[in-house]
């Protein structure tokens, strides 16, 4: 547990980066600092391993105050992943994730071999671990960056703006990727980022900083969605914050409705006779959707031509069902995505093989938030 | 010429010797010396003014001027290797000190901050992290502060200190070009030597730099 107790700093200029903040960081979970620039998110978080120093209050970490401990033996046993993953360039991926068993002490051969095992955690492929950084993609660096905070398996983990060097794609691949070591490694986690979705997706409570260093708002990411605490909060979570929300709910009251089916390789006339609204979906031999047949594409061909991927409409994205991701995924927003991404109006429901299991309409979604609603599951 | 050189290999390859001796004795303990000074002038701005205003100042006195005063100013003899060793150490520093100041500034912000992060101690981070990283500009540092104490040996032999000077200066006395020729050439041929020397140690040092 990290606390803050009425921690502020104010630079030799005057300006006050961090003002009187009170907050209790949670053991094991992932707190998000979050706000626009100058905000303090980013020198709240190196007070905590004392990159920079607090000019007054206390910073606690398990009741003991930091500034009490000599500041290169209090990082090394904090995990710290910066933007850009600023790597060793003249130190091989190996290597750098060794740095820190080698800086407490452990021999080389020990600390290489504790260095593979996280590179593997991480999703590094083995062959990549001789290599110099520069030769990795961002996305990679970022994984070794990731390893090479948690080489000491410290208990707590700073990451200061770690994936906004990367790509939107590979960005969402390593929010999914920490999310799923969590799960495993239950640190206590500190994230800065200035991007609200970011946080939202990965926060299990969410500080909301204004500009000035003050906390606007300090909650879960479902609360800080339902009931923002003022105007700079509520512009900050964004307008289409109730559209988000939905990911915070259960999809569990959803009605799956029927879906006509039409297998690769049955004739054009087959599937003329499935549609219904002019529309089905050609699925592969294990029942995974290969995109949409519509009556207009179907009209264009002889009637006893064969259903191929060429006919095919590519759909919007696929609703899945029972997830296995601790049901992030099975969300109302994942469904009310996949119904409103699809060409036929109709999302497509499928199981964790991919199969197809049915159909998502966003007249439900919305029948299932009125009654998430009614139950009291929609904060207010 | 190549009459005389076939009688005076063995002069050729002794002064040779000792002009390399001379010029690189300076250039070692310079570099040794420029390290801390440029990471002291990468601490504070007021300390790399002092420091590049003050080895700028000396590297524009004349070398030949330096070599000349500077018995009267140490107290050393006339003939002794110190009054050439200072100077090219001297200029050397000048040469160096803003190559390490370079080199320092040049390594990335995130990477300094990640080795803070780490837990690294200050004098253990320069020596572990940003000194190997400096290598590529630092190398090109040395290269410049070689060939040109390589050259500026030479001056030596007017004020009494051995090296090829001495044939140039021999030559010219007794009107022999041969003799200044072959001088200018060695002296050309350990420049060269000695910077791809350089150019090698500078390779097998930083093999990430080739890669990617």
């Amino acid at each position: 547990m990290i606390e803050f107790q009425a921690v502020t700093k104010q630079y030799p200029d005057g300006t006050v980066a961090v003002h009187e903040l009170d907050m209790t960081i949670d053991a094991g979970k992932i707190t998000v600092f979050v706000g626009p620039s100058g905000c303090g998110k980013t020198t709240s978080l190196r007070m905590i391993n004392r990159m920079i120093d607090a000019t007054s209050g206390h910073i606690l970490i398990d009741g003991a105050d930091i500034t009490k401990s000599d500041p290169p033996v209090l990082r090394r046993g904090i995990g710290y992943v910066i933007q850009q993953a600023g790597l060793f360039p003249h130190r091989t991926v190996l290597d750098n994730v060794a740095t820190v068993p080698v800086l407490t002490g452990a021999s080389r051969r020990a600390a290489r071999t504790r260095a593979a095992e996280l590179l593997d955690l991480v999703g590094l492929p083995v062959e990549m671990t001789r290599r110099y950084p520069a030769q990795l993609s961002g996305g990679q660096q970022q994984r070794v960056g990731v390893a090479r905070a948690l080489a000491a398996d410290p208990p707590i983990l700073l990451m200061d703006e770690p994936f906004s060097a990367v790509d939107p794609i590979v960005r969402e691949g390593l929010q999914e990727e920490l999310l799923r070591l969590q799960a495993d490694l239950a640190k206590t986690i500190v994230f800065v980022t200035h991007d609200i979705d970011e946080a939202i997706k990965i926060g299990d409570r969410v500080a909301v900083f204004r500009t000035g260093g003050v906390l606007a708002q300090y909650d879960e990411p479902a609360a800080l969605l339902g009931r923002p605490a003022d105007d700079f909060v509520s512009n900050f979570v964004g307008r289409d914050r109730g559209y988000r929300a939905l990911g915070f709910l259960a999809a569990t009251g959803l009605t799956i409705g029927e879906l006509p089916l039409v297998p690769l390789g049955a004739t054009v006339a087959e599937a003329r006779a499935a549609l219904v609204d002019s529309w089905a979906v050609a699925v592969d031999a294990d029942r995974r959707p290969v995109g949409w047949l519509s009556a207009a594409r179907l009209d264009t061909v002889d009637a006893t031509a064969t259903v191929d991927d060429d006919l095919v409409v590519s759909g919007g994205s696929l609703y899945q069902v029972d997830s296995e991701s601790g049901g992030r995924a099975a969300s109302l927003r994942g469904a009310m995505d996949s119904a409103l991404s699809s060409p036929a109006a109709l999302g497509i429901a499928v199981d964790s093989t991919g199969a197809v299991v049915g159909s998502v309409a966003a007249d439900d979604v919305l029948a299932a938030l009125a009654k998430a609603r009614t139950a009291g599951e929609v904060p207010t | 010429m190549i009459a005389w050189l076939n009688t005076h290999w063995g002069l050729v390859g002794s002064l040779s010797g000792l002009h390399l001796y001379l010029a690189l004795i300076p250039v070692v303990i310079g570099f040794v010396v420029a390290i801390p000074l440029g990471w002291l002038a990468t601490r504070s701005s007021a300390l790399r003014s002092v420091i590049f205003y003050t080895f700028g100042f000396i590297y524009s006195i004349p070398s030949l001027a330096l070599i000349v005063i500077l018995p009267e100013i140490i107290g050393t003899q006339i003939l002794d290797p110190l009054n050439l060793l200072i100077p090219l150490t001297i200029y050397t520093i000048a040469l160096m000190v803003r190559s390490v100041v370079d080199a320092l500034t040049s390594v990335p912000w995130e990477v300094r901050a990640a080795a803070t992060a780490m837990g690294y101690r200050p004098l253990r981070r320069f020596l572990s992290v940003e000194l190997p990283i400096s290598i590529p500009v630092l190398v090109a540092g040395l290269r410049v502060a070689a060939v040109s104490s390589i050259s500026l040996v030479s001056v030596g032999t007017l004020v009494g200190i051995s090296g090829l000077g001495d044939l140039f200066n021999d030559g010219f006395h007794r009107d022999f070009v041969g003799e200044i020729v072959v001088g200018v050439v060695a002296s050309v041929v350990l420049a060269l030597v000695t910077d791809a020397v350089l150019v090698l140690i500078g390779r097998l040092a930083t093999p990430w730099t080739r890669v990617g």
